[in-house]
């Protein structure tokens, strides 16, 4: 539909018109690269303009090299597949060691587009310097001044396609996930700097495209085409136009970009305006434009095209006809006929001269539920932390079934089959309840190419009918957003994504806390009932002594870092150490 | 001594101790309060700005130094109020907001200057002889100025029981409150010490540079490298990413040129992500 | 389980309190009151709710129900620092001191009274030794001495303390008992938050058992025995 109206302007109005909405359709189509990588991805890139520029100053030199020799055409595809291969490589290294964004990302993209500013000014003998790239020939003949715009047109066509199809895909809610909760994807086993860098590089590849374009429809490119005005201005169009749909973007630079050019002469404090009005749209209306219009429309016309699904999976929900999930992926465990191996060798943590963990040393073996209790600061949780690559250890290392775990990365870690639930539950909030459990099945399941097919939306496997059928508001409540859960009802939901993972050992913090006294019984006979199963090993750190009671076959008191004793409920209860711990009668 | 080797020593230690006069409001909003403010450069801006426009209307420098400073505390108490203090918990948005302030910051400055590249005349042009060889006397003038100023910023951050107050503020906040420390107040007058420092320093340096509505910047980013290589929260990490900072733009621009320093700070500042998250003297 | 009788306008009352995180209540039902000069112990095990009282106490939390009235007015829901204002002292479970300045600039931050500081200086002979040395590289058990000195420093009518005793050494328990059972007498109310039944049950005279949250024993009336009953794991 978008294609039918682009395509009649030219005939509406006149060809100048359109090719003043071509080259704006082309920063639509570079801004929604940006809105990608953020109204998506949740990260800001401020120098997009680089793989524009790129894009366009690459174009721009292969056309006019193929005037001599034609063959040189055929290097056309590198202006977009370089920058997207350079936006990649720069997006892994950035996010490579974090799980916590940061302004990093931005200032760093934000310098490079400078930097390329400062290049092109003074590579004046590849680039025509500050005076630009002059006398791009037109592509393959065509009059830049009305055919191109179809081109134009279709390039806009196909990449709001594409990002449509790539929204509504499995990659698409991952995506979601990333910006809402990068931390707790990596422990479902998605390596997040990865996923980052491919939204990074779809991005750089769409600016480019736009590029190249602009090149041969402008027949001149200058540095203004891969500095900083252009950076700020495609955030700005984003912002304002709509970040989280592909639509948005381009609503924004057609609608505000033509009108600040129509404008910025005009009135002089149009710019000063249209600064106020980002920051307006930055505070308030985080949805921009796009955001308005759909809400609107939904309002008028409830049943229309603009009201969309709840949540992506409920359009796969609808069809019953559900698949089995491929079995775990093993490939990362060591034989399953082993039982499981769990080694904390002597392990020391310090941090600013304060002993988290001292020495200590446990050893887990065969299937089973374990409990570690203790008091406050005993280091509880943070054997969980080293133990999931999340605390770096001093001293000591820590072994799951023969293979040093200590050191690795937190997604590494969970592709080998160790899952964890958090202690303040920690899920994607703002996806739906159905959508979260997917993502949990995915974990460690689906590879690169499931990821973009619209049917691993219907996997399920045994193990989720049984976590359904325990916890029924997971399907009576499943279109609703994560985050709108009481507590105790993401406790729940959080402990049936650990256990979607199937794991071979499973790491539970606290998973009654916040609970009633009816809803622990709930929880803990669930967390026995999948331990069996799945057959796995579970280290269960608690405080409830009526939980404690009735989960565990071990029992291990943590006390100052250390293991302090280990044995059944009943010996732990005799051990006079242990009550001393308990009743600090003598410390 | 030769005259040219120590004119390369003068030239690093200006080149030091500007990036760490540039660097301090930075160092304050977003080492000490966590604030990243992307309209960091803008306020040296309008610091530089307000020595033009002093000149404009024929007044002498000092009021100029004046008004930058005062102009720029001024503004920095609403942006603390009602931009910076909502979006506390949320550092995306922060970021947002602020980059959206620089924006509305520079096209002010644009539309009431406009856009072209103006100077602010230098009243101290000339040169002394130090060691063999020549410098300009207000690079030395500001060299002294620098080093004066961060002594003395230092002893009232260690000593005083006022700086003893806002370190223990931003090192355990819940504690400082505690014992009666009114940290809200705190953190709204350290913004604005930071932001009127960045305006200081578009003031001191205004005769020296290029009077331009973009000249925000190419400071914020060398303010931003300053510190993830140096550290958050400590002068010194401020002084020590200065140094590395300062020493690789001044000796990689004389090997090759200026954009090569610039490419080996970019390098340098990835490679600190890397292997030292948290810089070399991390406080925070 | 009775509850104790409420005095209108000395010391803390505490009217059916509750509270917790986002949406989670931790803690419910609590009712106390503490008269000038009396110490209360609360006792429980960890995960019930103990240090989600003194936060709500202190104003670190908000109140999601009931009152807290202290000398006749009502604060729940106060900025935390208006706490020394109102004559109440805090010593927190963690971050206990300011680990970058020095023992003397943690104690004197708030101007203190000297004078008040000297006999616990003369008590504690170590933190006296260490004033110049920073107190991020004492031990875990120097810096609740600090931090005890502190609190105690500050003179004020009521004071929270939560763990004081946590890694400290025997001798020094028994002289924080000391102190502050010589400033209850005195007329300053303790609220105290621990773990260790001997200290408690050295000075406290009321006590208030919380387990699951809610408030399980609460008496001036009790035994070691009936109180290690409910810390048994």
């Amino acid at each position: 539909m978008l294609a039918l109206v682009l395509s009649s302007v030219p005939h509406l109005s006149d060809d100048f018109r359109a090719y003043q909405l071509g080259t704006y359709l082309l920063y639509g189509v570079a801004a929604q690269g940006v809105a990608l990588a953020w109204g998506r991805a949740g990260f800001l890139p401020l120098g997009q303009a680089l793989f524009f520029g790129l894009g366009a100053y690459s174009a721009g030199m292969v056309l006019i090299a193929s005037q001599a020799n034609a063959t040189l055409l055929a290097l056309l595809p590198l202006a977009v597949l370089l920058p997207a291969a350079l936006a990649y490589a720069i997006a892994r290294l950035v996010f490579a060691r974090q799980y916590v964004s940061g302004p990093n990302f931005s200032l760093i993209t934000l310098a490079l587009a400078m930097l390329a500013a400062q290049l092109a000014n003074q590579w004046s003998g590849l680039t025509g310097g500050f005076n630009g790239l002059a006398n791009i020939p037109e592509i393959g003949g065509l009059d830049r001044y009305s055919t191109v715009y179809y081109l134009i047109v279709a390039l806009v066509v196909a990449s709001t396609a594409l990002l449509g199809w790539l929204y509504r895909t499995p990659l698409g809610a991952l995506w979601l996930a990333v910006a809402q909760n990068e931390n707790r994807l990596q422990f479902f086993g998605f390596a997040t700097d990865r996923l980052k860098a491919l939204a990074f590089a779809l991005a750089g590849a769409l600016a480019a495209s736009a590029g190249a374009l602009y090149a041969t429809q402008q027949g001149l490119v200058t540095p203004q085409a891969i500095g900083f005005e252009l950076s700020t201005e495609l955030v700005i169009w984003t912002a304002v136009g709509g970040r989280f749909g592909p639509y948005g973007a381009l609503l924004g630079a057609v609608g505000i970009g033509l009108l600040s050019a129509e404008l910025r002469d005009v009135w002089i404090h149009w710019q000063v305006a249209m600064a106020l009005i980002f920051i307006l749209v930055v505070l308030r209306f985080p949805a921009g434009m796009a955001g308005a219009l759909q809400t609107y429309g939904r309002r008028l016309w409830p049943r229309s095209w603009m009201a969309g699904a709840e949540s992506l999976s409920s359009q796969s929900a609808a069809a019953p006809n559900y698949l089995p999930a491929p079995p775990r992926n093993r490939a990362a465990d060591t034989s399953t006929l082993e039982p499981i191996r769990l080694e904390f060798n002597r392990v020391n943590v310090r941090i600013q001269g304060v002993s988290i963990l001292s020495g200590l040393q446990l050893h887990l073996r065969g299937a089973g539920i374990h409990c570690i209790i203790g008091p406050n600061g005993a280091g509880k949780t943070s054997s969980f932390n080293a133990l999931t690559g999340r605390l770096p250890l001093s001293d000591g290392d820590i072994h799951f079934s023969g293979r040093r775990v200590s050191g690795l990365r937190a997604d590494t870690i969970a592709r080998m089959g160790i899952a964890r639930k958090f202690q303040i539950p920690s899920v994607f909030s703002a996806l739906s309840v159905r959508d979260n459990l997917c993502i949990a099945l995915w974990g460690n399941r689906a590879n690169a190419l499931q990821l973009l097919q619209a049917s691993t939306w219907r996997w399920r496997s045994t193990l989720w009918e049984f976590l359904i059928a325990s916890f029924p508001f997971l399907e009576t409540e499943s279109d609703r957003h994560a985050g709108e859960l009481s507590q105790g009802q993401r406790q729940m939901l959080e402990l049936a994504m650990t256990l979607l993972m199937e794991p071979r050992l499973l790491l539970l913090d606290e998973p009654c806390a916040g609970l009633s006294v009816a809803e622990t019984g709930q929880q803990t006979d669930v967390i026995k009932r999948a331990v069996t199963l799945i057959g796995c090993t579970a280290l269960v750190i608690e405080h409830d002594m009526a939980a404690v009671a009735r989960l565990s076959d071990q029992v291990h008191v943590l006390h100052q870092g250390r293991l302090l004793a280990s044995g059944s409920l009943a010996d732990i209860q005799g051990n006079p150490d242990v009550q001393a711990v308990y009743s600090g009668g003598q410390k | 001594m030769d005259a040219s080797a120590v004119t390369l020593a003068l030239n690093l230690i200006y080149h030091i101790a500007v990036l760490a006069l540039v660097g301090l409001g930075l160092g304050i909003v977003f080492g000490l309060l966590g604030v990243m403010n992307m309209a960091h450069g803008e306020f040296i801006a309008l610091g530089a700005y307000a020595m033009l426009a002093v000149q404009n209307h024929g007044l002498a420098p000092g009021y100029g130094v004046a008004l930058a400073v005062l102009g720029t505390a001024a503004l920095g108490y609403p942006v603390e109020r009602w931009l910076v203090r909502p979006l506390r918990s949320r550092p995306l948005d922060t970021l947002l907001a602020t980059w959206g302030l620089s924006l509305l910051l520079r096209k002010s400055i644009e539309a009431v200057f406009g856009r072209q590249y103006q100077n602010v005349s230098n009243n101290l042009s000339g040169t002394s002889t130090l060691l063999g060889a020549e410098y300009p006397d207000y690079r030395l003038l500001l060299i002294v100025v620098i080093f004066v100023g961060f002594a003395l910023l230092a002893l009232w951050y260690r000593r005083s029981p006022a700086g003893a107050r806002l370190q223990a503020s931003v090192a355990n906040r819940p504690l400082a409150q505690a014992i009666g420390i009114d940290v809200d107040r705190q953190a709204c007058v350290a913004f604005v010490c930071g932001v009127a420092s960045a305006g200081l320093a578009g003031a001191l340096l205004a005769p020296l540079v290029r009077v331009e509505p973009l000249m925000g910047m190419d400071y914020l980013l060398d303010s931003f490298f300053v510190l993830v290589v140096g550290g958050l929260g400590s002068l010194s990490g401020l002084a020590a990413g200065s140094g590395i900072i300062g020493g690789t733009q001044v000796v990689v621009s004389t090997i090759s040129d200026q954009t090569g320093g610039y490419v080996a700070v970019l390098l340098l500042s990835i490679g600190f992500l890397w292997l030292r998250p948290n810089g070399l003297l991390a406080r925070r | 389980m009775s509850p104790l009788p409420h005095s209108t306008t000395a010391g803390l009352v505490v009217d059916n309190l509750g509270g917790g995180y986002g949406d989670t209540i931790v803690l419910r039902n609590v009712s106390l009151s503490l008269a000038p000069g009396q110490v209360l112990g609360v006792l429980g095990r960890n995960g019930v709710g103990k240090s989600t009282l003194m936060r709500l106490l202190t104003g670190f939390l908000p109140l999601s129900q009931g009152t807290v009235h202290w000398q006749g007015e009502p604060i729940g829901n106060r900025r935390p620092n208006h706490n020394r204002a109102l004559g109440i002292a805090y010593a927190p479970q963690e971050g206990l001191v300011f680990d970058a300045l020095t023992v003397r600039e943690n104690l004197s931050l708030q101007r203190p009274d000297w004078r008040s500081l000297e006999p616990l200086l003369t008590s504690f002979g170590r933190v006296r030794e260490r004033m110049a040395i920073k107190a991020g590289v004492l031990s875990g058990g120097e810096k609740k001495l600090v931090s005890f000195v502190r609190s105690l420093g500050e003179g004020a009518a009521l004071t929270l303390l939560d763990e004081p005793t946590e890694g400290v050494q025997h001798e020094n328990i028994a002289l924080m008992a000391q102190h502050i059972r010589q400033r209850s007498d005195a007329g300053a109310s303790f609220l105290i938050v621990e773990q260790n039944l001997s200290f408690l049950m050295s000075v406290m005279q009321r006590v208030l058992v919380l387990d699951h949250g809610e408030p399980v024993f609460q008496s001036d009336r009790f035994t070691r025995q009936a109180l290690e009953h409910y810390l048994r794991v």
